[in-house]
């Protein structure tokens, strides 16, 4: 187990070195998606258009924060985790357009995981719930991508530092801490009570 | 002096505001006890962050987490009750909102178009209880998240699948909660609904988790002894905080029954995120105000 502070953008050499269980700190570029931006990303790439963000190297945060209207630009109120599962079916589209790390809550599904071996990509686990905390590492919002989405469903796009701890828990060698702990835990409820 | 309708209007804008940026007394009490007993390394950091993180939020008045969830108020009242109140909940959500207490979050159900201020059809969702002869009102809110509620499952059971001292209803309950695993934001509180038909067996097990006292024991011995075998049972599965390993898995477990048909024994499962933004008040005709469960600032 180890802790290392990495600077956006990353490349797939570094992440493939992460193991599950190391901790991680960020500095620089992240971005939120959830749903909506999701099928919007994979709406314009099926028609061949261009992303009007670049995510080469980049960091995607399953989140949607708590944005203040300022009268130049935004303030960052809160910002957490949100439910990763929900964005299982886009771990393809979001290693082609050059995600190395996503943050979120609860963990993907193997489809994630063997994206992630073929990528050389992670997935890091954020405390959940603890959006006060995660706010004061925001240090600028720079700016929205599809505001008509709504506040959460809007792709933000902010500067950050120190920002973290979080916890590998998906690693690019195909491990996965809660594939594991499951299985240990489904042991034991079949001894418990055997169908 | 009896009680006001401007003097409701106005402890409701304050309780919401309260709600959001703390968690219950009860939960934030169980947290520093899971994190007393608590051996991995990493799991009592998440328990320290969580609790660090409601520290701050009520230092610097901001909401405990991102998301609002779903606002649910329960109302308990007797035969004198005559207060609008989903008018004035609809209303202090709204004005919440634009203060940045609440992100909105409501959308419609297939268009997903968001009014931006959680307004919305049945927004809140009001669940009234009829008390003849009561002489208070008293009105819960609960801001339920929702990643938690993804995991929630209902099931039908037979009398034969409930199984030998119930094993069939435990392992399903297990099962539940291991499928979960980090996506509810555990420590989990589970609420259980027993009994009815589907659509009750599922009120009763979100209205357990939502209003119930989480350290208390249920007044009957047979869902007391169920409730503690199912929390036991929960937090040997080693989930733990944030489904990254450790003992703490669920911080309670709450049953809600009724009687049900002979054919069936429905049974839903309810999860509740760690961030228990919940609290009441109690409204006497006198002008009083009691309040219920509610964190952060007077507390």
């Amino acid at each position: 187990m180890k802790t290392v502070r990495w600077e956006i953008p990353l490349k797939a050499e570094m992440v493939r070195k992460l193991e599950v269980g190391d901790i991680i700190y960020l500095n620089g570029l992240v971005y939120t998606a959830r749903d909506m931006a999701h099928l919007k990303m994979r709406t314009i790439i099926s028609e061949g258009g261009m992303l009007p963000v670049n995510l080469e190297g980049g960091v995607l945060f399953h989140a949607g924060p708590v944005v203040k209207k300022r009268d130049e630009g935004w303030e960052m109120v809160v910002v957490g985790p949100t439910t990763s599962m929900r964005m299982e079916p886009f771990a393809k589209l979001v290693a082609e357009i050059g995600v190395k790390l996503i943050i979120g809550k609860g963990g993907m599904g193997e489809y994630s995981q063997q994206t992630f071996v073929d990528h050389g990509m992670a997935y890091l686990q954020a405390a959940p719930g603890c959006a006060v905390k995660l706010a004061q590492s925001v240090e600028k919002v720079l700016g929205v991508t599809w505001p008509e989405l709504g506040m959460a469903e809007a792709m933000w796009a902010f500067e950050v530092r120190n920002f973290g701890p979080f916890v590998v828990a998906m690693d690019a060698a195909g491990r996965s801490l809660y594939r594991e702990i499951t299985e240990t835990a489904q042991k034991k409820i079949t001894d418990w009570f055997p169908l | 002096m009896g009680l006001e309708l401007e003097q409701v209007r106005s402890e409701i804008n304050k309780l919401i505001r309260r709600v959001c940026t703390s968690i219950s007394p009860d939960c934030l009490e169980l947290l520093k006890k899971a994190r007393e007993g608590e051996t991995e390394e990493r799991a009592r950091n998440m328990l320290e962050a969580m609790m660090e993180n409601v520290a701050l939020a009520g230092e610097v008045n901001k909401p405990v987490c991102q998301s609002p969830g779903y606002p649910t108020v329960y109302v308990r009242f007797g035969n004198s009750f005559q207060i609008d109140l989903p008018a004035i909940f609809s209303e202090a959500l709204i004005s919440a909102t634009k203060e940045g207490y609440l992100r909105p979050s409501i959308v419609h159900p297939l268009t997903r178009a968001n009014n931006g201020d959680n307004s919305g059809e049945a927004v809140p969702n009001f669940e009234y209880e009829f008390i003849p002869g009561l002489d208070y009102v008293e009105v819960w809110i609960s801001f339920k998240g929702c990643g938690a509620e993804l995991a929630n499952a209902v099931k039908v059971f037979t009398t034969e699948q409930l199984g030998k001292n119930f094993s069939g209803l435990k392992r399903f309950i297990l099962d539940t909660v291991l499928r979960a695993s980090g996506i509810p934001c555990p420590p989990i509180g589970l609420g259980i609904g027993i009994g009815g038909q589907i659509d009750v067996a599922a009120k009763l097990s979100r209205k357990a988790i939502s209003v119930r006292d989480w350290r208390d024991r249920h007044p009957d011995p047979l869902f007391a002894a169920l409730e503690e075998e199912l929390l036991e049972k929960i937090n040997q599965l080693g989930i733990g905080p944030a489904g990254t390993g450790g003992r703490t898995t669920a911080l309670a477990v709450k049953i809600g029954w009724a009687s049900t048909h002979t054919a069936i024994a429905p049974v839903a499962v309810n999860f509740h995120c760690w961030v228990a933004r919940r609290g009441g008040l109690r409204f006497y005709p006198d002008g009083r105000v009691e309040t219920l469960l509610v964190g952060g600032q007077g507390a």
